[in-house]
């Protein structure tokens, strides 16, 4: 386990200085909407939060982690923040895999396949989409979530925004429950998959759902994903740990202890893959966690952009 | 020997809302927590009602394994909101640890 004010701080000082907690800039990591002829204006903006983005950037950072854990090294992570900025991003930048960048990319562009696919009125712009804070809210550094998260709101509301499509649950938290609350900013939130409205029959399939902290249990949104692929024809297994009484995939742990967050993925595994019904995650950090545990899963938007 | 703070409750409701006053110790929420790591998040938040700040402050390592699942604030018995007491003693020691 690494000390966690030494995590602390260095989340903070990376985001303070370049607003996003690994230190890589947005020009780097969100580059998935080139090419995608979005519109920029529309009823709501699409917002990713950049949380897909980032998960080659937190394999890359975690397999480091793994590596220093529990040895004699781990109590040096608190220099990281005297390295440059520039130079500690363009480092990760490197060691962040291409083919994971590729499939994070995919996820978003499937989203805005089922968004336009079910006539959603959505727009992006991308110097508009930015990390919400969420990761220094969980770590308790109030005052520098605060901070962070007042620059983001207050940008979307100097561009007359009011209503916002989200891609992931931490995301979609930070901006319906913490915003208003911490910072009185409020906006109408939803999610992609509450936008979805698409028919079809895709044979009766069984999924397993694994359904993320934050919507199963904080935003209680777990019948949503269901709906939607129920719609398509899919069917959803029952399990016990799920809805409002769901199981973390670990992934929360990852930053402060790498061999913490896969015992507890391991654990989550074993309760989701009993059937061996395909496995379906929302959440990007749900995503990584549970592959790296050896699940067979895929994400909601590969799935329900299947075929579009 | 622990010096304990009577007045720390009402300290620690400063760094959130929920201070844990209601928790009357049951241990559902150890029970129930993925960590499965003794007496956790229980322990912690018996230190907080009995003011024992300098006893949170030597196990902090403790509150950052909380995964903020969720799962011990949806099934307490008494609404104490013990994963809300996580957070709020989390922001406590950062302050804490920036005050020094």
């Amino acid at each position: 386990m690494y000390a966690p004010k030494d995590i602390v701080e260095l989340l903070a000082d990376n985001v303070r200085k370049t607003m996003s907690p690994f230190g890589v800039s947005k020009g780097r990591v969100n580059g998935w909407w080139k090419g995608q002829d979005l519109p920029r204006d529309g009823k709501a903006l699409l917002f990713t939060g950049l949380m897909y983005q980032f998960v080659p950037y937190i394999e890359a950072t975690t397999r480091q982690l793994e590596r220093f854990e529990d040895t004699a090294w781990a109590g040096r992570l608190g220099w990281a923040r005297l390295a440059p900025k520039f130079l500690a991003g363009l480092g990760l930048d490197l060691l962040a895999s291409a083919e994971s960048k590729r499939k994070a990319a995919e996820h978003l562009r499937d989203i805005v396949k089922v968004l336009r696919a079910s006539g959603a009125d959505f727009g992006y712009r991308p110097e508009l989409d930015a990390y919400s804070g969420i990761l220094l809210y969980d770590l308790g550094d109030q005052e520098n979530f605060e901070r962070h998260a007042r620059i983001v709101a207050e940008s979307l509301q100097q561009a007359g925004i009011e209503r916002i499509i989200t891609v992931d649950p931490h995301t979609t938290y930070a901006l319906k429950v913490l915003y208003p609350k911490h910072l009185g900013i409020s906006f109408a939130v939803r999610t992609y998959f509450e936008e979805a409205s698409l028919t079809g029959d895709r044979g009766g399939e069984t999924l397993v759902l694994h359904d993320p902290c934050f919507y199963g249990r904080y935003l209680e949104l777990s019948d949503a994903p269901r709906r939607a692929l129920a719609g398509l024809g899919y069917q959803c297994a029952d399990l016990r740990e799920s809805g409002a009484f769901t199981s973390c995939c670990g992934g929360p742990a990852e930053s402060i202890s790498p061999r913490l967050s896969a015992e507890i993925g391991a654990r989550r595994v074993e309760t989701l893959g009993g059937s061996g019904a395909q496995i379906v995650s929302m959440c990007p950090i749900c995503l990584n966690n549970l592959e790296k545990s050896g699940a067979n899963v895929v994400d909601l938007s590969s799935v329900l952009a299947r075929g579009l | 020997m622990a010096v304990v703070n009577p007045e720390f409750l009402q300290t620690l409701a400063l760094s959130g809302q929920d201070a844990g006053a209601e928790c009357f110790n049951c241990g559902t929420c150890a029970a129930i927590c993925p960590l499965v790591d003794g007496h956790f998040p229980r322990k912690m938040i018996r230190y907080a009602q009995i003011g024992a700040e300098q006893r949170i402050l030597e196990n902090a390592l403790e509150l950052w394994k909380c995964l903020h699942c969720g799962l011990c604030t949806r099934t307490c018995p008494r609404g104490a909101n013990p994963g809300e007491v996580i957070l709020a003693l989390k922001r406590h020691v950062v302050a804490a640890w920036r005050e020094r």
